[in-house]
């Protein structure tokens, strides 16, 4: 049932008897459920053919009318310099530099009348990422800077990890909006800050130095347990980041001894030709580890890419560097998840924070626009090469119903069958629930 | 009755499926749910007529013969939840109808219902076909659903009124003082209720019961939830939970006190007031407390523990192993005062301090310019190194003037250069309350509105810089004017809470809010800085967060928060003089011991808790230890990173603990929670094996220039944990050198240990 009681922010006042406790709030903490795999859905609604997250964000904001949403007829001063090229989906047009996604389009869908009203950096992303506009007292320098969970936080708390590796994987580096919020501490991303393309890329601190032998880490275990004292004693277990560092140090060396864990980072175990096909980049490898991590278990991984704010020289910088790197790794992703039968289970969302102007600017380059963009969304239940929506002739803004943040959080946390209704506890007791409430699945997708 | 059923092409408060001509049985079928799970939550909002009982309750209005549209309609307005944040009191209104949040501007809610469009709301020749009533009761279709039934004495007032004209009132109506929640304070056991009354005070000497229209909220439902009619129910856990009562504007609290098993003492119980803190009355305070919790502190901590947390809360510092040996071998009877009294006296306090308010004062390189920044820390340290009472540091800021070569406080204006900035800057340092909701409307959550922002604005509109012959200057002068942005009429300079002045002050305003906010009347600096003290040295405040002050945020123990700003106060805000006080109580003292019934307690300092030491004090801490410290860019070799005055040095050991980035003077900024990525980095972080193992380091010294084991494991105790190892540590420790084939690794490895173990991490 739906609530008609809100908060200025949208949100509503509903069922406080689907509360579930956030898992570092509430009177009592208990060692095992802490990072446990639990799953807490209550009543699968939707389709539930989720059962791992893969966001690929492209912070700058992606260029949508030169790339998924191109406008041949309109004036010069919007249409840009690409050409748009048919893809493997008859009627589906997309940019001519994406050749190899256009053969992959019947992968995954594109929301054409996607928009929402925030042009500005820190604050779309925060929106993009959680679904929730952020409200007055919003940091964007903070890292994290979240308000409210971060889709992978509330992965994380709702469904864990499926197996010994960390539930959320945030890689190369943390977006700022990748925080988990009221979710606490158990449900933070795990950051991976190294870049898969480097031929030393290991994940930071996750081995000792080399000069401490695997035989020296055992013994070293030992000292550890014989002088920690107090270790899973009660009074640590009655302070939360006493008995969070507690919980994380024994996870910490599942981490580390797991053979399962060290594989799923080892991108080395990847073939040269993989390796190749989903590109030498950030980008490309992020893509591949991010496929690895889904395989061994990880429920959520972010690849947060830069530097897509194009302001200036956009056409130039898509066509020699940005739209190559688009092109291979995600098309790749999608071939590869195809091919080993996981793009069922497996939701992947292409985003920027927002769309860019219709008209081109002074620098051959185009501006934030909140207003319309497209986002690409394939996967986990979705029907591939489906189209939904329109912008207008300019993709100044949309021509059919638009859909907007609230609507893509419904729509994955629906994919994922979790209940929409599901609501959390902010540490003074104040419920939010899992999608504000003005939130719709996008239907058209399924 | 005519009925009228717009179709409705949006249905704003849910599904757009949902079709309006089902609305009806819709709403009835949600609305009762809803009623039980608004009651459930605890969050009295007013929602339906079946619970509101027109029992014996007094008469709803309080007029003494004559309408007054304030005293009589606004509460219902209120009570209903027509002007709530969530309907027509949101900023923009609801669908046409807009109303006040917490009813903050009578007049205007009055002009929207009274005369607005004609005044088409309100018929009074008929007044129960008025739009208003109709919407009210939904015989129209109304998105709110039914907030009244016309058998209920509020709907027989709202319409007794329309049809008398729908008159304002007079201006010598009588105006609520205040009001008063009875009892002020209770135990309650586990799942027990008790009923409150509300009591107003009015200008004309009166006392009404308004307890059927005050609002109730508690800010702990899951302790204590409160109906509408203000019954309050404790859950099932012993805790403590404040229940707000509102009513025009007023407000006032109830506390709940729920103890563990069953209630010992009577019912009600009196807070004791105007307590004046010597040391033990800080401790009577938390004890009676306990008392009524039925809740057992845990006794006094170790000398170890005590030395330790003392030099990590006073200098962010960890004693070295002589210092460790010489405070415990200490056996005076006033020992620990003394240690205290030390530490305030060492240069690492003021490095500490300044840290700290670095933070605060938001002192920023990138923003502020390299020597700049520097020059304004070195001023804050300055203040700390001769111990500058608050007061004055706090007057000093606000009230900088001159060339900022010699006044390098002013920069604090180069950090938040906006009036806007600078108010809601100063309001959150100074005073522990965030005001910037109430820039574009009333504040949702307290009682802020925008002449109270703006009033707060005012006095910083005059600030500006200018060059001199000595260089930049500031100063702060003219007649800068700031608007209501709504209203359109000028605001004059005034503080929170103070009435609205007649004209603008002459002069520097800032001086007037320097001599406001540091009065000896005002509560509002020293609680803010007592508590942030408080939650400094004790890990958690009486107000959390420490700079979310606010009506619907009550301290967890008004009594002892009073206490403790009359003690600040009273010391003519000496910070030592604090800083005595706190560590010289039982509550500082305590170990942090789960006893039979304290496990749960974290509110209330019945044992010490574990505190994750700064990134600066555990960076220090590990290069402390090892003897090896890292050079910073930017400054000194020596520098400690408790001295770095930029916040931004390149460091990824402290921005993985958590250090601010002071883009905002929010508490928040300064993480102190564990990640599994510092867990893995202790663990196995290169760089730190590098520092254990340094052949310049100090382990490696101390393993060549000790061959007996067990001087070599209390040397590392007392460096690591500040006490010598207990017996089984002591063999251990033994056995592992001397089975282990290089006894230096093997040094390195029970340091190792002992670096990652909770003891060392936490301040315990």
């Amino acid at each position: 049932m739906s609530g008609y009681r809100r908060f200025c922010d949208g949100m509503s006042r509903r069922d406080m008897l689907r509360v579930g406790t956030a898992g570092l709030f509430g009177s009592s903490i208990s060692l095992p459920h802490l990072l446990a795999a639990q799953a807490h859905a209550s009543t699968a609604t939707g389709s539930a053919s989720a059962k791992s997250l893969i966001v690929v964000f492209l912070e700058g904001g992606l260029s949508t009318i030169d790339t998924w949403d191109m406008k041949p007829d309109a004036p010069a001063e919007f249409r840009g310099e690409f050409n748009p090229i048919s893809t493997s989906v008859p009627g589906v047009q997309i940019c001519e530099h994406l050749p190899r996604l256009a053969q992959q389009m019947d992968k995954f869908a594109l929301v054409r009348s996607f928009g929402h009203s925030d042009s500005g950096h820190g604050s779309a992303d925060h929106f993009m990422l959680t679904g929730y506009r952020p409200l007055s007292g919003f940091n964007a320098s903070l890292k994290p800077n979240n308000q409210k969970p971060a889709y992978g936080a509330v992965l994380s708390r709702q469904l864990g990890p499926a197996g010994s590796v960390p539930p959320y994987v945030c890689l190369p580096q943390l977006h700022r909006s990748g925080g988990s919020s009221y979710l606490g501490t158990a449900h933070s991303p795990f950051v991976i800050a190294a870049d898969p393309n480097s031929p030393q890329f290991e994940v930071p601190d996750l081995m000792p130095p080399l000069e401490v032998a695997p035989s020296r880490l055992e013994s070293r275990q030992q000292v550890l347990q014989a002088v920690n004292r107090f270790a899973h004693k009660i009074e640590v277990q009655a302070n939360r980041d006493a008995n969070a560092f507690d919980t994380f140090q024994e996870n910490a060396f599942n981490l580390m001894t797991s053979q399962a864990t060290k594989h799923a980072f080892d991108i080395n175990r990847e073939p040269d030709s993989l390796r190749d096909e989903y590109g030498r980049h950030s980008l490309g490898q992020s893509c591949l580890m991010a496929r690895r991590l889904v395989e061994a278990g990880v429920r959520c991984v972010m690849v947060d890419h830069i530097n897509w704010d194009t302001h200036f020289h956009n056409f130039r910088i898509l066509k020699d560097d940005l739209l190559p790197k688009l092109d291979s790794a995600i098309s790749s992703l999608f071939r590869d998840l195809h091919y080993r039968g996981m793009l069922d289970s497996t939701l992947v969302l292409v985003t920027g924070e927002f769309g860019r102007t219709p008209k081109i600017n002074k620098e051959a380059g185009r501006d934030h626009w909140g207003p319309s963009t497209t986002i690409a969304i394939g996967g986990g239940g979705v029907q591939g090469g489906t189209i939904v929506g329109a912008s207008d002739e300019h993709a100044a803004k949309p021509a059919t119903a638009p859909f907007e943040p609230a609507d893509l959080a419904a729509t994955l946390y629906h994919s994922f069958g979790i209940d929409p209704n599901t609501e959390f506890l902010t540490a003074e007791g104040r419920p939010i629930p899992l999608v504000p409430g003005e939130g719709r699945v996008m239907r058209e997708l399924f | 009755m005519v009925v009228y059923l717009p179709l409705l092409p949006y249905f704003p408060f849910g599904k757009p499926s949902m079709r309006p001509a089902s609305m009806r049985i819709r709403l009835a079928g949600s609305r009762f749910a809803t009623i039980v799970l608004m009651t459930a939550f605890g969050v009295a909002l007013p929602c339906g007529p079946r619970l509101l009982m027109a029992s014996n309750a007094e008469p709803v209005t309080s007029r003494s013969g004559q309408w007054n549209f304030q005293n009589d309609i606004e509460p219902i307005l209120g009570k209903f939840g027509c002007n709530s944040s969530a309907c027509h009191g949101k900023a923009e209104g609801q669908n046409g109808f807009q109303l006040t949040v917490f009813g903050f501007d009578p007049q205007a809610d009055f002009f929207q219902i009274a005369k607005d469009g004609f005044g088409h709301r309100i018929a009074a020749v008929a007044p129960e076909k008025s739009l208003l009533l109709l919407k009210a009761t939904s015989a129209i279709a109304h998105g709110g659903g039914a907030r009244l039934t016309r058998d209920q004495p509020e709907y027989i007032a709202l319409r007794d009124w329309i049809a008398a004209g729908a008159p304002w009132g007079d201006a010598d109506d009588p105006q609520i003082v205040s009001i008063d929640v009875l009892p002020e304070q209770s135990q309650l056991s586990i799942h027990s209720s008790l009923p409150l009354r509300v009591e107003a005070n009015w200008s004309d000497g009166r006392r009404t019961d308004v307890t059927r229209l005050a609002l109730f909220q508690s800010n702990r439902p899951s302790f204590a939830k409160v109906s509408e009619e203000g019954v309050v129910t404790a859950g099932s856990l012993p805790g403590v939970a404040a229940v707000m009562a509102s009513y025009l504007g007023q407000v006032d609290l109830f506390q709940a006190i729920i103890p563990r098993g069953d209630v010992t003492g009577g019912h009600s119980t009196q807070p004791a007031k105007n307590e004046s803190l010597g040391d033990d009355n800080l401790d009577r305070l938390i004890e009676r407390r306990l008392a009524l919790l039925n809740i057992q502190s845990s006794p006094a901590a170790s000398d170890a523990t005590f030395i330790r947390r003392a030099y990590l809360d006073i200098i962010g510092t960890l004693p070295t192993a002589a210092e460790a040996r010489e405070h415990l071998a200490d056996q005076r009877p006033d020992r620990r005062a003394r240690l205290v009294d030390q530490l305030l006296q060492r240069p690492e306090y003021a490095d500490y301090w300044a840290l700290k308010w670095s933070d605060l004062l938001r002192v920023n390189r990138q923003a502020l310019g390299h020597q700049q920044a520097y020059e304004y820390y070195r001023w804050i340290r300055q203040s700390f190194a001769q111990n500058k009472p608050l007061d004055e540091l706090a007057r000093n800021i606000v009230t900088a003037k001159g060339p900022v070569k010699e006044v390098p406080e002013a920069h604090f204006y180069h950090a938040v250069s906006q009036p806007d900035q600078m108010a809601s800057t100063v309001s959150q340092v100074f005073l522990g309350v965030r005001i910037e909701c109430a820039q574009c409307h009333h504040h949702p959550y307290d009682r802020w509105g925008q002449k109270d922002y703006f009033g707060m604005q005012a006095f910083f509109t005059q600030v500006s810089f200018q060059s001199s012959a000595i260089g930049e200057a500031i100063v702060s002068n003219g007649t800068a004017t700031t608007t209501h942005p709504r209203t359109g009429a000028e605001i004059f300079a005034h503080a929170l809470s103070q009435p609205l002045p007649e004209q603008s002050p002459q002069g520097d305003r800032r001086e007037l809010f320097a001599d406001w906010l540091t009065s000896p009347d005002n509560d509002w600096f020293a609680r803010n800085l007592a508590n942030r003290l408080w939650a400094h040295f004790m890990g958690r405040g009486l107000v959390e967060p420490v700079d979310d002050f606010r009506s619907t945020n009550p301290p967890s123990n008004p009594e002892l928060l009073a206490a403790l700003a009359s003690a600040l106060i009273e010391s003519r805000f000496d910070q030592h003089e604090l800083i005595r006080i706190i560590t010289a109580s039982a509550a500082y003292q305590r170990s942090g011991d789960v006893n039979a019934t304290n496990q749960d307690d974290e509110w209330n300092y019945s044992r010490y808790p574990f505190k994750r030491m700064e990134a600066e004090v555990l960076l220090d801490a590990v290069s402390q230890v090892t003897g090896i410290w890292d050079k910073f860019e930017g400054v000194a070799h020596g520098t400690r990173a408790v001295q770095l005055w930029d916040s931004n040095v390149s460091h990824p050991f402290l921005v993985l603990f958590g250090r601010p980035v002071r883009a905002t003077v929010c508490s928040c900024e300064r993480v102190g929670q564990p990640t599994v990525s510092q867990v893995l980095h202790l663990l196995n972080s290169p760089e730190l094996q590098k520092k254990l193992s340094h052949q310049q380091g100090y382990l490696a010294s101390l393993v060549l220039g000790t061959q007996d084991d067990v001087a070599l494991l209390q040397e590392l105790y007392l460096t690591l944990y500040c006490r010598l190892p207990e017996t089984e540590e002591q063999q251990f420790g033994s056995d592992y050198l001397s089975q282990a084939p290089n006894r230096r690794q093997a040094a390195e490895d029970l340091v190792w240990g002992m670096m990652n173990s909770l003891e060392f991490a936490f301040n315990h």
